[in-house]
Formats: C-alpha cells, structure tokens, sequence
C-alpha cells in the first residue's frame, strides 16, 4: 500500500500527459509540452548536484549545451542518424562535466560557483571561436530530423516528438530516483548535511562530487542533443545568462532537494513564460516577472513552492 | 531604589534552544559582581543579551534608569554598556593600533580618544609594543588584553568581561588579574565572567552561580565570608 | 616587432584598469559581507544609460551624466543590499541564495534596461578629445584618463580602508560581526555603506565605459565575467592581489589576442585559468578566502 500510495501521482501525472495529444491538437501547445519537458529534464538533473549534493554548480547549461552541438555536428557534419546522435549528446556531456568536476571538486564555496560558472564561458567561447565547425555566433541550421523507418517526426503536428521528449523525461526521472534511493544517493545528503561528519564515515568527498556531476550530465546531454535534432537548430544561446536563470528559477521554484517540484515547477513555468509572451508589451517584461518570482520564492518559501502545499500533498510528492 | 542595572526574568536563546530561563539579577553603582558556573550553562549567552547580540525571548534589562531590551549593540555600547568578549575573536587582519583607534567608534567614545589610548597602552605594555603587529599574531593573553582594551576605548560606565583569564599561564593571569583590578579602582563597576573563584572572590562584592540558565545562588560577600563554604558550594553543587 | 609589442601592452594596460576597477568593486563586497555580487556589471550598465540620458537626451553635459550615472548606480546597488542580500544575513546558505538573487537582480535590471532604453546602440561622447601616444603607442586621451583614473582610485579605496574610520569599520566588520558591533559599530550600516561604495565604483567604470563601447543592456556582462577570472586569480580576500591581478589578466588578454587572435583569446583564458586551478585552488596571489 505504501508503495503504492508513493506512486500514485506521478504515475497519474504521466497518464494525463500521455493522452494529452488526444486531446491537445495544435501544434504550437504541443511544442509548448516539449520544450517543457526539455527544461523539466535539466531542471531536475541539474538539481541532483545543486540540491541533493549541495554542489554550488552554476554550470549545469554546458552539459546541455555540450550535448545539444554534439548531436547537431554529429547528424548534420558526419550524417550520424539523428537518433544516434541525440544519443551520443549523453558521454559527451558526461566528458564535459567530468572536465570541469576535476577543478571543482577541490574547490570550495564561492569558487566553485565562479569556475562552474565561467566554465560554460569556456564552452561558449569554444563554439563561438569555432565558426568552422559549430557556425559561431550565427549557430547550425537545418540539421537533420528524426525519421522511423519511413515516418517522418516532422508530421502528424509533432506527435512524435511529443512522445520522444516525454518518454525521455519518464526515463530520466527514473534514473534520477534510482541514483538518489541507492546507497550512494544516500551518502550524498550525508555530505549535503554535514562535510565533517561525511568525511568521518569515510565518504571521499571529492570523488563523490565527480560522481554526481558526470550523473547529472548525462541525461542533460541527451535533452541537449534532442533539442537540436527537435529544433533543427543549435544556437550558443543556450551557454547564456537567459536559459541559466530561467532553469535555477525552475529548481528554486519547485523546490531544491525534492524529485518532482523542479519538473512541475519547469511545466508551469513554460506555460506562464509563453502565457506572458503573448502579452503585448511583456515579452521582455516576463524574464523579469520571473526574477523576482525566484526572489520571492527564495524568501517566502526557500524549500520551494511545492512544500508549501505539503500539508495537502500525499506522501507521494513529497518523495525526496 | 534603582539598580545601576537590572535584569528582571530575562529568557533568552539561540533559535528553538532555550539557554537563559528566567534570569534576575542586579548591579548597583560602584559595586562589582561575578558570574560563575559551569560551561555551556548560559553565562556568555547572558551577557550577549545584555548587549543586545541576543534578543531575549521574556523579560527586561534596564541600565542607569533606561530599559534597553530591544536596542541594537551599538546603542547599548554608546550609553556605556560594553562588553569585552572572549579574546580569540577580533579583528585578525588588522593591526593592534587600528584596533585601538577603531574601537572609540561610538559619540560617547570619540571625544576621548586621543587620551584613553595612552591610557590603555600604560595598562598593558605588551600591546604598546606589539602596536604594528597584526592581531593574529598575538598570543592568547594577549587577546584578551586587546579585548579589554578596546572595551576600554569605548568609555564603558559598565565593564562586562567574559572569561578574562581563560587558558592562561599563572604569569598572564596574574597580570591581567592586577589590571583588572586597576581597572575596577577607577571605579568603574563589573561583571566578571569566570571559572576562577579565587579571583572572584578577591575583585568582587557578590557572586551569581549559574546553572542550566538559572541563578541557583547569590552570595554575598559581606554575609558569606567563608571562603571554604563558597567552594565547596561550587564544587558539590555545580559539578554534579 | 617592439612597436607591436608596446601597443599590446598598452592595450593590456586598458583592460587591466577596467578589470581592477571592477574587481575591486567586487573585493569590497565580498570582504565587508561575504557576498558576490553577481549584478555589479548590471550596475555598470545602468550607470551607463544614466550618464547618456542625462548627458545626451537631456543635454545636461558629460561631466552631470557621469555624476548622475555614478550616483544612481550606487542608489540601486543600496536597494539591492537592503531587498536582495539583507534578508538573507545568518542564513546557513547565504552565500549560495545571494549569487542566485543577484542573479535576478542582474536579469531585471537588464530587461528593464531593455524596455526603458531600447535595443538601439548608444554611445557617450568622450571626456576628452584627442589621441595620447605612449612609447608609440597611440590610445585615445579618454582611455589615457581610465588607464591613469584606475590606479588613483584604487589606492583611494586602499586608504579609504586603511585610514578612515569608516573603512576601518568595513573591515572590522568583514571579519567579525559580532566583536564589530561590540565596540558601537552598526553592522547594517556597514553592510549599505560597502554596497553603495561597490556600486559607485562599479557606476563611474560604467559611465567611463560608455564613451569606449557600446552602451547596450548587456554591456555589462563581458567585464562581469572577466572580473570573475580576475577574483579566480587573485582570490577576493585582499584589493591589493586582486588588483594585481586584474593587470596581469588584462595584459596576458592582449598578448593573446596578438599571439592567437580575437576568437581563440577567450578560450586560452578560461583554460588558462582552469589549469592554474587545479595546481592552485585559491588562486595564484590569493593566499586564503
């Protein structure tokens, strides 16, 4: 009973979004979901470093980024089937965060914030300086779609892709509590709580720290390497300080720390961020509604605005 | 009759944890008292929330006529409530001269400021010759000289010292004892923090004993003479 | 060959003032409060559109807009203090929930940047006309003026806080709150103090800044992150390292260009300075935090 009791609404939660196509037709709602389940997949990865292991990491976009030109240079430069390559974004964001964890792993407080952070400049700079390769400033266009067999994704108003992004997302979800109910996510909110007493126990911080980071990076990359192959586009914007606040907003919002708060919190805000765009006058205005609804949060609610309807919530939610 | 200072049912605490449940106590001009009990019993909690670090959760503190709980540390420091804290924490980057010349920060310090320095380097000679060094370098006797100094700086109409002679040599002691002592002959009224009974007897008219939070005991010096009755008070009854 | 090469340095010694002035905006506010502050290039930026407004759409005159950016620039980083960072003080996660609020703050000061000024580019006229030659070197007077501003006002900050009383207290209470307010100092006016004077430093580069580049709503984000190099380098603990530090960046950023060209610059730096990390985990001058 337990157990299933702790199921219960994120499976039923999956249900509804497994039939919303049959009842959701145009397009552009359709891509809404998919960009929501997109940042629903970063937000809740990036969150296994920020929130469960207390890492200060401000450079979670690069793994997404890393993996988004991968799979863009991978199907469109050397013609890897795109399926291929939505997968190749995974090691290859895996490379890239255990670059970085080798730096960060000795460092402490606001450096790791500083080098996390000025490591997605570095991968920045990198596509930018290498116009050749990744397009630089102007990015990669008209890379190659998803087909199976003889369907193509690009018809049927993106049922397809709808169904890729969500089964992604389902099969990220379940890696991340898989990750945090073994032993070892055990040991990394034993650190989170207390380095000293971690360390005592005989837990290596350091290699702990790699651990999550490389982790945390492989389901981004593969989000990341869908993207481009969703979009047909791989643009640098993705390293900037627009997609990186708009995904700690998702974190911050749904709760650092809990499973399911960053991927309602990355739904919800999809939707309110284009319900704002389409407002006449806010289209810039809504980066700023949303800026201060993390300030808010941070100071109202700093465990996230789901535990605020903890009381009313089953356990099942609360799961973290 | 008005005390110089008064502490009426003062509760106070860190968050959740409750330290200081229902304190009384008094000082009157020109007397000097003496807190003593066993560590982690709330003695240096009660004089952070007499100098308004700590907001007591019950309870009031007036000095010289004036309640005072809810004033900021500044204000408190500025009508002559100063604390010397326990001298491992000051200002470890900064020379002993700047210490020195910071610390009468206050209006009421300012106009003396050229004078007082003199004096506090005539009271401790050690910091007179160590005024370029940086406090860090100091060592733990030194520390609780240049916590008493600047207190000292700030003009203080009522001198709180929180374990003055703590983990120090029977030299140091006895010289920061002798200064204390000059310091108490101005006529300047304490509150002595201390695990040293010996040295509380001889500076001070009366003793707190406190325990889990509470004064347990008051002892007057005029009325308990016995030196051996006060020890073993302390002995029996706090160590248990 | 020796004509490049005093050019570069030259140039290297533009740079390094900008980034001392901004790292050193930076240093005063992570030594009096334990703070990043991730929205100092934002306040720069902010300055900026004040001194053009003021100077140019009102027509008050450079030296007014310079003032008036400066003086806003500071105004905003005191609201930002007191609604953004204050709330926070004691908090276990302070240091983490402050880089994040003032990231937003960074992002709404940018957009509003945006819907107030528009995306059109805008330029300040210069201080002063005309070309300096150095060595040979040929920079415009007004980049003289920054190149020679920046030192001044370094050392006017370092004596600010080695003399003044008001400095000094700065310091006492970067380094212990509580002795700090033990002795009549007001913590939370120290804290507005140290904000306001970041941000004013950070307002007059901005508004300096505005005659050499662009002014646009995210002017402020390049120096922002080479100042993050800079404090990488030099650690924040201590105005003279980090200034130090703030020079070697912007020359070693010069040479670079001249060995690498534009494009590979930024790449070798932030390689660069990750290499010097993992052998040195506070930075190369910076001794502790």
């Amino acid at each position: 009973m337990e157990t299933m009791g702790r199921y219960t609404l994120p499976v039923l939660a999956l249900v509804v979004l497994a039939f919303v196509p049959m009842v959701v037709e145009a397009s552009f709602t359709r891509h809404l979901f998919i960009i929501a389940f997109i940042y629903a997949i970063i937000a809740s990865n990036w969150n296994l470093s920020l929130g469960h292991c207390g890492i200060f990491n401000f450079g979670h976009l690069t793994f997404f980024g890393v993996g988004s030109y991968t799979a863009a240079i991978a199907a469109k430069t050397y013609g890897v089937d795109p399926w291929v390559a939505i997968l190749l974004g995974g090691p290859a964001a895996a490379v890239a965060a255990f670059l970085m964890a080798a730096p960060v792993a000795r460092l402490k407080g606001i450096y790791v914030v500083l080098v996390t952070f000025a490591f997605g400049q570095l991968a920045m700079q990198l596509v930018l300086s290498q116009s050749d390769i990744t397009g630089g400033a102007q990015g990669m266009v008209r890379i190659p779609y998803l087909r199976l067999g003889e369907y193509s994704f690009l018809k049927d108003y993106k049922l397809g892709y709808y169904y890729v992004a969500l089964g992604l997302l389902v099969v990220s979800t379940i890696f991340i509590k898989l990750v945090i109910d073994s032993p070892f996510g055990k040991s990394l909110k034993a650190v989170r709580d207390s380095e000293e007493y971690a360390a005592a126990r005989g837990v290596s911080v350091s290699r702990q720290r790699v651990m999550v980071l490389v982790l945390s990076a492989i389901f981004t990359g593969v989000a990341g390497g869908f993207y481009s192959i969703y979009l047909r586009v791989a643009s640098p914007e993705v390293f900037g300080f627009g997609t990186l606040s708009l995904a700690l907003s998702m974190v911050l919002i749904g709760g650092a720390g809990t499973i399911y708060g960053p991927i309602a919190a990355a739904i919800a805000l999809t939707f309110a961020t284009e319900a704002l765009a389409g407002v006449r006058g806010l289209e810039e205005a809504r980066f700023i509604v949303i800026a201060v609804a993390m300030i808010l949060v941070l100071r109202l609610a700093p465990g996230g605005l789901l535990r605020l309807f903890e009381p009313l919530v089953p356990k099942a939610l609360r799961q973290r | 009759m008005s005390r110089f200072l008064e502490l009426q049912n003062i509760s106070a605490g860190y968050g959740p944890i409750t330290v200081l449940r229902g304190i009384s106590l008094h000082l009157d001009a020109g007397e000097c008292i003496g807190l003593f009990g066993p560590n982690g019993h709330g003695k240096t909690t009660l004089l952070k929330t007499i100098s308004g670090l700590i907001k007591p959760s019950a309870g009031s503190i007036t000095f010289n006529g004036t309640q005072i709980v809810g004033k900021k540390p500044p204000a408190i420091v500025n009508a002559g409530l100063v604390q010397s804290p326990q001298g491992n924490t000051l200002f470890g980057e900064m020379r002993i001269q700047e210490i020195l010349e910071l610390a009468a920060f206050t209006p009421r310090a300012r106009p003396h400021r050229a004078t007082n320095l003199e004096k506090v380097f005539a009271l401790f000679p050690r910091l007179d010759e160590r005024r370029s060094q940086r406090a860090r370098t100091l060592s733990g006797g030194e520390r609780q000289m240049l916590s008493i100094g600047c207190a000292l700086r700030c003009e203080p109409a009522l001198l709180m010292l929180d374990e003055p002679t703590l983990g120090l040599s029977p030299r140091l002691k006895e010289e920061l004892a002798a200064a204390i002592g000059k310091i108490s002959k101005t006529g300047v009224p304490l509150i002595v923090v201390e695990q040293d009974i010996e040295f509380l007897m001889e500076l001070t008219n009366r003793l707190y004993l406190i325990e889990h939070g509470e004064v347990v005991r008051e002892i007057d010096r005029a009325s308990t003479p016995d030196h051996d009755e006060v020890m073993q008070l302390y002995f029996g009854e706090a160590l248990h | 060959m020796i004509d490049t090469l005093i050019a570069t340095l030259v140039s290297g010694l533009v740079l390094g003032s900008l980034y001392a002035l901004m790292a050193s905006g930076l240093s005063v506010v992570w030594t009096t409060l334990g703070v990043f502050n991730f929205s100092h290039g934002a306040l720069m930026m902010v300055s900026a559109f004040v001194a053009w407004t003021v100077s140019e759409a009102l027509g008050l005159g450079l030296l007014v807009g310079i003032a008036a950016g400066t003086l806003s620039a500071a105004l905003v980083g005191i609201i930002i203090e007191r609604l953004l960072v204050r709330p926070f003080y004691g908090d276990r996660n302070m240091l983490l929930i402050t880089v994040m609020t003032t990231l937003a703050a960074m992002i709404i000061l940018e957009k509003s940047a945006l819907i107030i000024w528009g995306a059109r580019l805008k330029q300040l006229p210069r201080l002063i006309e005309g070309e300096i030659s150095i060595f040979g070197a040929t920079i415009s007077a007004h980049e003289a003026l920054l190149v020679a501003l920046a030192p001044l006002l370094l050392i006017a900050i370092w004596q600010f806080t080695v003399r003044s009383t008001v400095g000094r207290s700065l310091r006492a209470v970067g380094q212990n709150q509580e002795s700090a307010s033990l002795i009549g100092i007001d913590v939370s006016k120290a804290f507005a103090i140290a904000f306001g004077l970041s941000a004013a430093l950070a307002g007059l580069t901005g508004a300096l800044l505005g005659s050499i580049r662009f002014i646009t709503p995210t002017m402020g984000s390049e120096p922002l992150v080479k100042a993050m190099i800079v404090v990488i380098f030099g650690g924040l603990g201590s105005l003279g390292a980090t200034a130090g530090a703030a020079y070697v960046i912007g020359i070693i950023e010069a040479l670079l260009i001249l060995w690498l060209g534009l494009y590979w610059t930024p790449f070798a730096l932030f390689l660069l300075m990750i290499v010097v990390l993992v052998f040195r985990p506070n930075g190369i001058f910076g001794g502790r935090e």
